[in-house]
């Protein structure tokens, strides 16, 4: 039960943005992955459910090669991801209710739920609203009319909603304020130890990564620049690794002043 | 986004929407929800747009019928054969590129852009066959149906026209019309209209889906979108034309 990239190589064009990239997560971790603008890190994320395949290498999850799939092997291997993007990308014309309900009325999610009832469904909805701090009286408002950050933390109760085994987060915490950022990162790390959720987030923020991952993998210039856990990474010596984390520390120290 | 990657695409579309159709569900809910919304929303551009059209026409035919023929009794003959063959299929055809086809590249390009169609994807939803179906069905009916509504509307203001200005009496018009017009023409018009509303959400969603660039990629791909689907009309409007003329 783990996620392993092999020697993963893609460009887009002439521009190299995964070179070699290996590492392994194994059940229940939290892998945090750091990097600069553009450095290939939601690419990485979009490799794992099979939205972009690689030019060259692998990429397995539960044992299985993602590249080598069909469609009905994606859909399998889908459906053990939810994956939460840098953007809400909640449909518009749908209602709360019906965005995080949207993932319980597949047929695959029948196939492993069965027909629920539309009383259960709600009840989920309420439950999986509850988790990210959001109250049932937005259930019937459609995304455009709720605010960013609650958009944010309802694409991750939709995400929640079919109980995947792996999480993919996208830079979950950008345009959230501390306190959601706060619950956000909380709801991963009890996701991680209570469930033995696997999850993978992208993000540029040292702070959140010190504070909940297992490891940290940094990418530079289309490589792996360090994989290393939080201890090891905070005594890291790269500098690129010293510039975020100071830059961490300057913002933590701006927080208290 | 070249034109040669667009049209590949169509076609693609166009073989999936023929084997989505042979299976169910076809989740009448949204089709219906967009019949309203492409369909009757687009009523009154279309009605007060060919009712001019049809003034318009009628008043050319007479003053250029009287000037070569001398003669203005053949008004209803030919406005009603150039409106039940061109111009009440035509026209409604190009509002609806520009109102719907327009509509429906900017908000697929929109989700996609937002990543909504790679949640979709997630979620295991085929974008095509959720997206693209219901919108393929619901301008199929839309079409003809307010096709119809246009000739009609047309042809209302071409016998008020013909009868206020030209001195014709109601049963004249209509009389004069049955030499005319035939089950043939109707036809022709149902046909058209069911091409036209087949193939404008086909181009629409194709350059929706290869959206790119933030909200002026969306600005780009909707003026392509409705360029491509103009020009696509008009020349399966003379295609269609030319075969109709052979077989009817």
């Amino acid at each position: 039960m783990s996620i392993r990239f092999e020697e993963v190589c893609k460009s887009f064009g002439p521009k190299t943005i995964l070179n070699q990239v290996s590492f392994e997560v194994p059940k229940g971790e939290i892998l945090f992955i750091l990097g600069k603008s553009g450095v290939g890190k939601s690419v990485t994320l979009k490799h794992i459910v099979g939205m972009l395949k690689p030019q060259s290498g692998r990429v397995w999850v539960d044992g299985s090669d993602v590249g080598a799939q069909d469609a009905i092997g994606i859909t399998a291997i889908r459906r053990k991801c939810g994956m939460v993007f840098q953007q809400p990308a909640l449909l518009d014309s749908l209602t709360v209710l019906e965005n995080v309900a949207f993932g319980l009325k597949t047929p695959q999610a029948k196939q492993v739920f069965g027909t629920l009832s539309e009383s259960e469904i709600r009840k989920t909805v309420v439950e999986k609203l509850a988790l990210v701090n959001l109250e049932d009286d937005i259930l019937h408002r459609r995304p455009p009319e709720i605010s960013y950050g609650m958009q944010k933390r309802v694409s991750l109760a939709r995400t929640l909603a079919p109980g995947p085994q792996y999480l993919l987060f996208d830079e979950p915490t950008t345009g959230l304020d501390p306190i959601t950022t706060n619950t956000v990162n909380d709801l991963i790390f009890d996701l991680s130890r209570k469930l033995q959720v696997t999850s993978i987030v992208v993000s540029h923020d040292m702070g959140c990564a010190l504070k909940i991952a297992d490891r940290i993998l940094v990418l530079d210039q289309a490589r792996v620049l360090s994989l290393a856990s939080v201890e090891e990474t905070r005594r890291s010596q790269v500098p690129l690794i010293r510039d975020f984390l100071r830059e961490t520390l300057e913002s933590e120290n701006r927080g208290h002043a | 986004m070249t034109l040669v990657a667009v049209f590949q695409d169509s076609i693609g579309l166009f073989l999936r929407m023929f084997r989505l159709a042979l299976h169910r569900p076809w989740r009448w809910k949204d089709i219906f929800q967009h019949i309203v919304q492409n369909g009757i929303g687009s009523l009154p551009i279309i009605a007060i747009s060919t009712a001019f059209s049809g003034i318009v026409v009628t008043n050319e035919i007479a003053y250029h019928m009287d000037q070569a023929l001398h003669t203005t009794s053949m008004i209803p003959g030919f406005s009603a054969q150039f409106i039940l063959r061109e111009l009440g299929i035509a026209v409604p055809a190009l509002l609806l590129v520009s109102k719907v086809g327009a509509s429906i590249t900017a908000e697929i390009g929109g989700m996609k852009i937002t990543e909504q169609i790679d949640a979709l994807k997630l979620l295991g939803i085929n974008p095509v066959s959720y997206l693209v179906f219901p919108r393929w069905i619901a301008s199929i009916f839309s079409t003809i149906a307010l096709t119809l509504v246009a000739i009609t509307v047309t042809m209302a203001c071409a016998i008020l026209i013909a009868i206020t200005r030209f001195n014709f009496s109601f049963l004249e018009y209509i009389n004069t019309l049955r030499h005319f017009v035939g089950t043939n023409d109707l036809l022709c018009a149902i046909t058209k209209s069911a091409v036209f509303g087949a193939v404008t959400p086909i181009i629409s969603c194709a350059y929706g889906f290869r959206c790119g660039g933030g909200a002026e990629g969306v600005g780009n791909a909707t003026t392509q979108s409705v360029v491509t689907s103009t020009i696509t009309i008009i020349f399966l409007d003379f295609v269609l034309t030319y075969l109709f003329t052979l077989f009817l």
